[in-house]
């Protein structure tokens, strides 16, 4: 059963004692994309992951990876997955390297030559021969996605993994899943609770509330999806009114041959537009030709933020 | 499927790689050998070697128990503590096979333990007092029958406590596999070990069928041995506490395995 799909939800249903944890759950993730799971704390994200993993049984439905069910096929199913759950907890005890051969001896095919070299692109050559404990929250970070990397796995999920990094870990963290969805090909599941991080890192976002999936939004421009509407534009002029009244004069309103219908105001002092991205330019060009003085334009595009409080109703969020 | 030595050989790695197993084996000889030291030295006449062998055994056969219970308790729940049991499960082995492979680290550890305790007792005191030949069970270790040699006693002793250790240890491992808690694994299981035999007479007052079917009567096995020919003691056989130990021992691996394999694994 090979689909375009690494993973499959269906119909996934979790509940405990009565309680609906997650309900009626159904995704694709397509293969080779960092797709984003955001949603409220307790909002059921890392349920669904330990579903995924095995590490809960689901009270109805199927989650397949890879085709294989992880309830009725596991062994098969879970060869495709590197994961962290929740924090990456190593043993302490044990070394960094000891970590890595503990976990490669459970995987057939993993020899010393993958560990060492999992071992450099997590940047630990240097300390992966201490112990776990003496390690930074950033080094036990990569070294789990070391751990996570080892047998190459076609699908890594990582549970909401920038939390308690630092800015600069973060950022690394973030071109580092990148680069290896990019290049590697690699499907990266994260879940967070950090609009802005998902943002940044993610190609699609499914947001997830009160155990319900309530939307998908694709975050990369470039797929067509949202270059078609026009989002505001705020320009910052010396004469906002007279400006306002140049472009009601030079654009002609909606008619019959097909123009479109200009929405454009006056806001504190900033003349706010909505336009595509080609008029723009124009627009700016019209201005100076007409000597208005044009300081800044910003393209007021929604961020994620303002979408996920839309969609959750800005009830209970973060 | 691939090689199931990996996983205990990963267990072991787990067991050996810490400093408290090391701890407790170095205090282990280092009893032993101080013990005997002090009797070699400061006694005007110094005990034989099959004395010493007979006292310290009684002495240090529980410490065994101890440390075997304590790694027992926390092989399992000690992961669950730790957070480590996530990415534990997460591989392509079964949950049955991964508990199996803890399972039989444990054991080889209670077996590796009894095999020190076995040498260092033999070695230290052969050091100290020199071997003796010839003497028999019923002067050292109180045994009934006359015809008995120390050592084949000492021997027979050791194998009896085997099975009762392995009895503890699943029982440890059940706790661990149940609760989840290490601290309430090893707080529970030692509770088990130190106060069977008290639990065992405290049973044994009672007048009803029943308590002849209590755990904590049968764990002391060396009761059976030597007893010469007169074939049954309290009543009891050997044939008769095994089946009970044995009876025991299946609704300890059933309820660990139930447990283990099923159970969502949260927090």
């Amino acid at each position: 059963m090979e689909t375009s799909a690494i993973v499959q939800f269906r119909n996934v249903t979790k509940k405990i004692g009565g309680k609906t944890i997650i309900d009626g759950l159904t995704l694709d993730l397509p293969r080779g994309e960092v797709f984003g799971f955001l949603g409220p704390n307790g909002s059921g994200k890392t349920t669904t992951i330990r579903m995924m993993v095995g590490l809960m049984r689901m009270t109805e439905g199927e989650i397949r990876i890879g085709g294989a069910s992880i309830a009725t096929d596991y062994e098969k199913a879970i060869r495709h997955v590197g994961a962290i759950v929740e924090k990456p907890e190593m043993y302490k005890y044990l070394t960094g390297y000891q970590n890595l051969l503990h976990f490669a001896r459970m995987i057939p095919g993993v020899g010393r030559n993958r560990i060492d070299e999992v071992i450099r692109l997590a940047g630990l050559d240097k300390r992966i021969h201490d112990k776990v404990k003496t390690y930074s929250l950033g080094m036990r970070q990569r070294l789990g996605v070391a751990q996570a990397l080892l047998h190459k796995p076609s699908l890594l999920i990582l549970d909401e993994p920038t939390n308690g990094l630092d800015p600069a870990g973060i950022r690394e963290l973030r071109d580092y899943l990148r680069k290896l969805a990019e290049e590697e090909g690699i499907t990266v599941f994260v879940s967070s609770h950090l609009l802005s991080e998902m943002e940044l890192m993610c190609d699609q976002v499914a947001i997830i509330q009160a155990g319900k999936l309530i939307d998908i939004r694709s975050l990369r421009s470039g797929d067509g999806s949202q270059e078609a509407v026009p989002v505001p534009v705020q320009f910052e002029l010396d004469r906002p009114d007279e400006a306002l009244a140049v472009i009601r004069r030079s654009i002609r309103p909606a008619g019959d041959d097909g123009g479109r219908e200009i929405r454009a105001s006056v806001r504190e002092g900033l003349l706010v537009i909505d336009a595509l991205r080609e008029d723009i330019a124009e627009l700016n060009a019209l201005l100076v030709k007409e000597g208005i003085r044009v300081y800044g334009i910003r393209s007021k595009a929604k961020s994620l933020e303002d979408q996920f409080l839309e969609v959750t109703g800005g009830e209970s969020v973060v | 499927m691939f090689d199931f030595g990996n996983l205990v050989l990963n267990e072991n790695m787990k067991i050996y790689r810490r400093a408290r197993v090391w701890i407790m084996w170095g205090l282990m000889v280092l009893a032993v050998a101080a013990v005997s030291g002090i009797a070699y030295s400061s006694s005007a006449n110094p005990p034989s070697m099959w004395q010493m062998v007979a006292i310290e055994m009684i002495v240090m056969m529980p410490l065994v128990s101890i440390f075997a219970v304590i790694v027992a308790a926390d092989i399992v729940a000690g992961e669950f503590t730790a957070g480590t049991i996530k990415l534990l499960l997460i591989r392509p082995w079964s949950r049955s096979k991964i508990l199996l492979s803890k399972y039989a680290a444990t054991l080889l550890f209670g077996f590796f333990s009894m095999a020190l305790l076995y040498a260092a007792l033999l070695l230290v005191n052969i050091i100290f007092f020199g071997y003796e030949k010839g003497i028999k069970a019923a002067e050292v270790f109180g045994a009934a029958d006359p015809a008995m040699s120390a050592w084949s006693y000492f021997n027979q002793s050791f194998f009896m406590q085997f099975i009762s250790l392995i009895v503890t240890v699943t029982l440890a491992f059940m706790i661990s596999s149940v609760f989840r808690s290490g601290a309430l694994a090893i707080g529970l299981s030692l509770f088990v070990v130190l106060m069977g035999k008290t639990l065992g007479q405290l049973f044994g007052l009672i007048d009803r069928k029943w308590v002849d079917y209590v755990l904590f009567q049968h764990l002391d096995l060396t009761r059976y041995i030597g007893m010469g020919s007169s074939g049954a003691n309290g009543g009891m056989t050997l044939g008769f506490s095994l089946a009970v130990l044995a009876g025991y021992y299946v609704i300890f691996m059933a309820l660990s395995w139930f447990v283990f394999t099923r159970r969502d694994v949260a927090a």
